[in-house]
């Protein structure tokens, strides 16, 4: 029996007048691998975002281990957002640190590791995304799939019980989505509960547990990927993969 | 907008509240004398750029006011059993400085007018003099009284007796005002204006030690009562007044004004023996010491209270960000220099602030609000993703502050915040107005010791630059640090 990670109850985010997400309800259990695809503008960032809260959503529920997160102080969110590390799409890295600093930054700050124990740990991520030898290299010396593999690093740094990725492959030149999407893999056999939301539909495919298709601020249709790709039901879902697929 | 009007609009009632307060009268029954005698000290007020009345001769290494006036003032005080302490302060200030308790008594070569009269008590008068005209040597057979000048721009020193006596006999001629004889000196010799009405000994003196100056008799007979001499005292302090004429009359007794004019010419003579600029360096360094005394100490709080402002501006707290917004706008809004003024004069009537520290609250407190906005711009600047990535790592939003934002942030803005700390060298000049022995006041010093006007300016000018250009090359080699591309 796999045992839900997050549960989210009848969320709903709006911007003003605009309704982004519209009442959304579902499961994510540990060890669940599950990639969000759908159209620009269905809410799937928003969507992501609102899992830790970087988005406060107007209503409805967010329980991650148990505990409600909507309406959680700052400090409280602070405790919970160590758990749940976050890749951006545009990395994020700081530029005033070199690449092991800004893996160690959080595990000393946050949770006052060592700076001996941070520092072996940071090199074990390092090694781990293949970039041991960029240590002491700043973000900018870097090129973007390396950036993105650091910053993978960094959010794994703090040992989190899930993963979200806020399309972490679209700022990469073509040639490096490679690279990232198999240190992604590599996590998701790993057993890493991971949420993901992206264009790479072969990645998608190959590493998902389960396919969302986000529409107009709903899930749509969910389902294994080979059901999703090979038998949509909803028109919106062919419609949209039949126009991903023919590129 | 709404909101923030109505702020103001508290700021501005605090404010009448606050100088309503202060200009209350407050003596119900005389203790002036009382207090002086329980305090122990008597607090001369004077201007001293007016040889031989008031002037400042090095000793030791440290300014000291001599004059005619101070020997009177000395004398004042041992009649009364209390020590004298000198107080300098521009000519203008010093009712400024009797309204406000700064001084005790006033004497700086003042008339007794009645316009001054009417807010200041006068002892009689210890002194006439006669008005003279210092006009520049070659132009001297031009002029034969007050009455050649018909057409021509006259000088004097501003709030003077003499700058009334300008606009009253010499109603043909154009008067220009300015704070320091020295700089009246000067504009004479640059031919700004073509006469200086001064006093005949203070005259007499400039002519002594220029050869390039002459005198021209005014002409004018006056009723001693409008251009003798008075000690100024605080409105109501007839006990005080009582005892100072007491002295006076003393001194008219025993002839001692001759003497005391002896003593003031001999440091003269001394002062002026040597007045090469080397020779003053004394004066010059600790110039240098106070400016970057202020400056330092001004930079470190103008940072401080600049960041918090700037955090407040920032953060979501309305009633912190209205109170910042208006400090801000506020600082931006006045002058340095009434700043320095209301800090000293004003705050200074519930508690006593010495010269120095007033002009470093006063400076702190006007830079801080500029580094605010630097600070709130270079916050501005970086990026959101910054502060999402660091609280999707669980950073607090103070460690993600201090951590990520700031560090980036200042490196953002550090030309700008350089720039600041470059004009605080230069605008911190203005705390000289309140007597701070700053670069700019020894300037002065310099100036009405050595009876020369360009040289010292000329120094004082080229330590500025010595100053300011090291510490931007100071500034440029932190900010080469801080790049990493």
């Amino acid at each position: 029996m796999t045992k839900p990670l997050i549960q989210i109850n009848h969320l709903v985010k709006k911007f003003g007048d605009n309704v982004v997400l519209n009442d959304i309800t579902e499961t994510i259990n540990q060890g669940d691998v599950i990639v969000v695809i759908g159209a620009s503008g269905g809410g799937k960032s928003t969507f992501l975002r609102s899992l830790n809260l970087l988005n406060q959503p107007t209503s409805g529920e967010i329980e991650f281990e148990g505990t409600n997160l909507v309406g959680l102080s700052e400090k409280e969110l602070d405790k919970v957002r160590e758990k749940m590390g976050m890749v951006f799409q545009q990395f994020n890295l700081f530029p005033n640190m070199t690449v092991l600093e800004n893996i160690k930054l959080a595990p000393m700050k946050v949770k006052n590791q060592d700076d001996a124990a941070a520092t072996k740990k940071a090199h074990e991520l390092l090694t781990q995304v293949g970039l041991d030898d960029k240590a002491d290299a700043y973000p900018t010396s870097l090129s973007g799939g390396q950036m993105q593999r650091v910053a993978i690093a960094r959010a794994l740094a703090m040992e989190p019980d899930v993963m979200l990725f806020d399309e972490p492959t679209s700022a990469l030149d073509p040639e490096m989505v490679g690279e990232v999407l198999k240190v992604m893999q590599d996590l998701a056999k790993s057993g890493m509960t991971m949420v993901i939301v992206t264009h790479e539909m072969g990645f998608a495919r190959e590493a998902a547990d389960q396919v969302w298709f986000m529409d107009q601020g709903v899930i749509a249709e969910k389902g294994e990927p080979e059901q999703i790709f090979t038998a949509p039901k909803h028109d919106r879902t062919k419609d949209f993969l039949s126009k991903v697929l023919a590129q | 907008m709404k909101k923030l009007l109505r702020w103001l609009m508290a700021l501005a009632v605090a404010m009448v509240a606050f100088v309503g307060v202060a200009a209350q009268p407050v003596h119900a029954t005389d203790d002036s004398l009382a207090k002086i005698k329980a305090k122990g000290t008597l607090v001369m007020g004077t201007s001293p750029d007016y040889a031989p009345y008031e002037f400042l001769v090095n000793k030791n290494g440290k300014n000291q006011v001599v004059g005619i006036d101070v020997e009177i003032a000395k004398k004042i005080a041992s009649d009364l059993g209390v020590k004298l302490v000198v107080k300098q302060m521009d000519f203008d200030s010093l009712l400024v400085g009797l309204e406000t308790h700064k001084v005790d008594m006033v004497l700086s070569a003042m008339t007794p007018t009645s316009a001054r009269k009417q807010s200041v008590d006068f002892s009689q008068i210890y002194y006439t003099a006669s008005q003279d005209i210092i006009v520049n040597k070659a132009d001297a057979k031009l002029y034969k009284n007050a009455e050649s000048f018909v057409g021509k721009k006259v000088g004097a020193q501003t709030g003077s007796m003499q700058a009334d006596l300008v606009k009253q006999k010499m109603t043909d001629s154009k008067l220009l005002g300015l704070t320091k004889v020295t700089d009246l000196i000067l504009a004479l010799k640059s031919h700004k204006v073509e006469g200086v009405v001064a006093e005949h000994p203070v005259a007499q003196a400039y002519v002594d030690h220029d050869k390039q100056l002459a005198i021209v008799k005014s002409g004018w007979t006056l009723d001693p009562e409008s251009n003798g001499q008075a000690i100024g005292f605080a409105k109501g302090s007839d006990t005080l007044v009582a005892a100072a004429n007491k002295s006076i009359n003393e001194i008219k007794k025993q002839g001692l004004i001759k003497s005391y004019t002896k003593t003031a010419c001999d440091y003269m003579t001394k002062n002026t023996a040597n007045t090469s600029m080397f020779h003053y360096w004394k004066f010059f360094a600790k110039g240098v010491e106070y400016t970057l005394l202020i400056t330092a100490v001004s930079v470190v709080f103008g940072v401080l209270i600049g960041t918090l402002m700037a955090l407040m501006r920032l953060g979501k707290n309305k009633i912190l960000h209205t109170i910042a917004v208006a400090y801000i706008e506020f600082v931006r809004g006045t002058p340095l220099m009434i700043q320095v003024m209301f800090v000293y004069f004003g705050i200074g009537l519930f508690v006593d602030v010495p010269a120095l520290t007033a002009g470093i609250i006063a400076v702190s407190l006007n830079s801080a609000a500029y580094v605010a906005e630097i600070i709130r711009s270079g916050i501005d600047s970086i990026p959101t993703g910054q502060t999402e990535a660091a609280r999707s790592l669980g950073l607090s939003t103070r460690q993600t502050m201090t951590s990520v934002v700031l560090p980036q942030a200042i490196r953002n803005i550090w030309p700008a915040l350089g720039n600041e700390f470059i004009s605080l060298i230069k605008e911190s000049s203005i705390v000289s107005i309140i007597g701070v022995t700053d670069l700019i006041y020894q300037l002065k010093v310099v100036q009405t010791a050595t009876y020369k006007g360009v040289a010292p300016i000329f120094v004082a000018m080229v330590i500025y630059f010595v100053l300011t250009f090291t510490l931007s090359k100071i500034l440029g080699h932190f900010e080469r640090k801080m790049q990493h591309d």
